[in-house]
């Protein structure tokens, strides 16, 4: 089904001051495969996201994307080498026009000296976000109307576009079916599955099982900063995901230590 | 490709009723036609006319002082932020460069017209590298200290104010200037209201609003004041936006010094004395949101005109008598008042 590890993590840990919020997790995320990762709140999910994506650094533990062991300093390194992450519900400036987030941290700039002091090629950003967002299954409103214009299934259609768009190998998705309707919600899904078809590593973070159980093909467990559970998604019905998730169902501890 | 079934219903405006309902959206054209109307008003109210050469002239020159702090401001504001130190910045610089001249070179008011140029640009140059440094204070409180852009701005204004009172023991410190900078200009024996400096701070009000809305500069500003956290998320470096932007409004404010000397003739303590908080009146009646996000330049440069005709007109009138005392009051009821329409238009936006 899928093809070969394109990022990995390995025994990764992370403390806020006395809290133990990641311990040893180690988690293998293949190209062209979308994994689920659950677990309750405080369960570690967040930290797990924020050190995959960059924005925080894990206290010990190795990266590898593409095999090659990776160290993000800024959320910025990731980006730029193929990591992209939509955050729980911000993923977007509401003032900005749809083009303006799509190519937020990567505008287009004019030709010649403007272009050198920063001016922005309107014109060209606006159209080549309409196209991109297209190619991944939505159709957009104008691109040169403000998000906060927009409803909010039409932002998370956006901000997730704009997060397929981008990413290169890997793309991290967090709560992004969050207070959206169920045909939105099945929008989202879609966008998920072309991602995939795209050949696109996603890891896909949400507290709607059903979602989990829908789109994914495996299904990563966290349960008080440990990985319980890593397993096909076949081997899940809701009621076994709900027991492993709250810890009603003992799992074996997987590698780690 | 993609099936278009899927797709959610992106409805569009008629473009017609969206073109009507932004144009009353927009700030711009209320300003537009508040400055119309009030000048109308102040014209049939004064019995010399307010619509005359050197009422307007009076009237730009102080659209002229404040400006650049406005727009300076502006930056800050769109960022949400607050940049209470630009007044003291303009005397503290102002000061500075007057110190320098005077106590250093030995340089006095004796030396004017063209033979003062050269020093009035030093005094410049003098008011912007006092003004950056002053950003540049107020960035690293606020990105490496964490402290809040009100209070951190609240310090360096009291700090600035205090070092320009040391400098100048209390009294101005007149300089070498060139009168003729401030004088209307006569073209072909007409009286135009405007001056080279009142040009000058056009000109430059006109490249930083093309920063603002056509650059990338001005579009991290906006994304930092619209969310701070999609804007990290997208890999831009905040801290760095913000100490651009403060950088910013201190190097205008530095500037607006420079004017004030130009004004004075000297470098003087009292020369910025509460000019930070009609820079924010200015903002705030221009259209910006002090919750971030939200302002344009045209606006700013017309809230900064509305606020000065205002002014000035109700001076000038005959009909009635007005204090002058009660400027304050009236700023005070033209904030209210801006930001009252502003609410009910996020309020008709929203529906």
């Amino acid at each position: 089904m899928s093809g070969e590890v394109i990022y990995e993590i390995k025994n990764a840990s992370k403390r806020y001051g006395s809290v133990i919020a990641l311990d040893g997790a180690s988690l293998k995320i293949h190209a062209g495969e979308v994994v689920g990762l659950v677990g309750d709140n405080g369960a570690g999910k967040s930290t797990l996201v924020k050190v995959l994506s960059g924005a925080h650094q894990p206290d010990g533990g190795q990266m590898f994307l593409e095999g090659k062991e990776v160290r993000w300093d800024s959320p910025r390194q990731a980006l730029e080498a193929g990591v992209e992450t939509l955050y729980q519900d911000s993923g977007l400036a509401p003032h900005l026009t749809v083009s303006q987030n799509v190519f937020l941290g990567r505008e287009l700039t004019v030709k010649g000296i403007l272009g050198w002091f920063g001016f922005l090629n309107k014109k060209k950003m606006e159209h080549e976000a309409h196209r991109d967002l297209e190619e991944v299954g939505i159709a957009v409103p104008a691109s040169n109307r403000a998000v906060s214009q927009l409803s909010g299934g039409q932002r998370q259609a956006v901000a997730i576009g704009r997060a397929v768009a981008w990413a290169k190998k890997v793309i991290i998705l967090d709560e992004p079916t969050n207070h959206l309707g169920a045909r939105q919600a099945g929008e989202v899904l879609n966008i998920i599955r072309n991602a995939k078809a795209k050949g696109l590593g996603v890891i896909f973070i949400s507290h709607t099982l059903p979602h989990v159980l829908e789109v994914t093909d495996r299904i990563v467990v966290l349960r008080l900063g440990r990985i319980v559970k890593d397993a096909p998604t076949s081997e899940f019905n809701g009621d076994t995901l709900i027991g492993t998730i709250t810890g009603t169902i003992q799992t074996i501890k997987v590698e780690g230590d | 490709m993609t099936d278009s079934k899927q797709v959610s219903a992106f409805k569009e405006q008629s473009p017609l009723r969206a073109k009507i309902s932004s144009l009353f959206s927009n700030q711009s054209v209320v300003l537009i036609i508040t400055l119309i109307v009030l000048g109308a008003f102040f014209q049939w109210g004064s019995e010399g006319g307010f619509l005359q050469t050197d009422l307007l002239g009076t009237v730009l020159d102080q659209w002229g002082s404040y400006i650049l702090l406005a727009v300076g401001q502006l930056f800050v504001v769109i960022t949400g932020g607050i940049d209470l130190s630009v007044g003291s910045t303009v005397s503290l610089s102002s000061v500075v460069a007057g110190w320098f001249v005077v106590e250093q070179l030995h340089k006095g008011p004796e030396i004017s017209g063209g033979a003062a140029i050269p020093y009035v640009l030093l005094i410049a140059f003098i008011c912007l590298v006092v003004g950056l440094l002053v950003g540049l204070l107020n960035s690293w409180l606020i990105n490496k200290l964490k402290i809040v852009p009100f209070i951190a701005t609240l310090a360096t204004m009291g700090a600035s104010n205090g070092i320009a009172v040391m400098i100048s023991v209390g009294m101005p410190l007149q300089g070498p200037n060139d009168w003729d900078l401030g004088k209307p200009w006569n073209i072909f024996g007409v009286d135009l209201p405007v001056s080279t400096m009142i040009v000058a701070a056009g000109l430059i009000t006109a490249v930083v609003g093309l920063f603002l809305h056509k650059s990338r500069f001005g579009l991290y500003t906006y994304a930092l004041g619209s969310n701070a956290f999609a804007t990290r998320g997208a890999g831009i470096n905040v801290q760095r936006q913000t100490l651009k932007v403060y950088m910013l409004s201190g190097g205008l404010a530095g500037l607006a010094g420079a004017y004030a000397y130009v004004r004075l003739g000297a470098g003087s303590d009292t020369s910025g004395m509460g000019m930070e908080l009609y820079a924010i009146a200015a903002v705030v009646i221009g259209g910006a949101s002090l919750m971030g996000g939200v302002g344009r330049i045209v606006g700013i440069c017309l809230g900064t005109l509305v606020l000065f005709v205002v002014q000035s007109g109700l001076l000038t009138m005959t009909v009635v008598q007005v204090s002058p005392d009660l400027k304050q009051v009236i700023v005070a009821i033209l904030i209210a008042a801006a930001v009252a329409v502003q609410t009910l238009q996020n309020k008709n936006g929203r529906k």
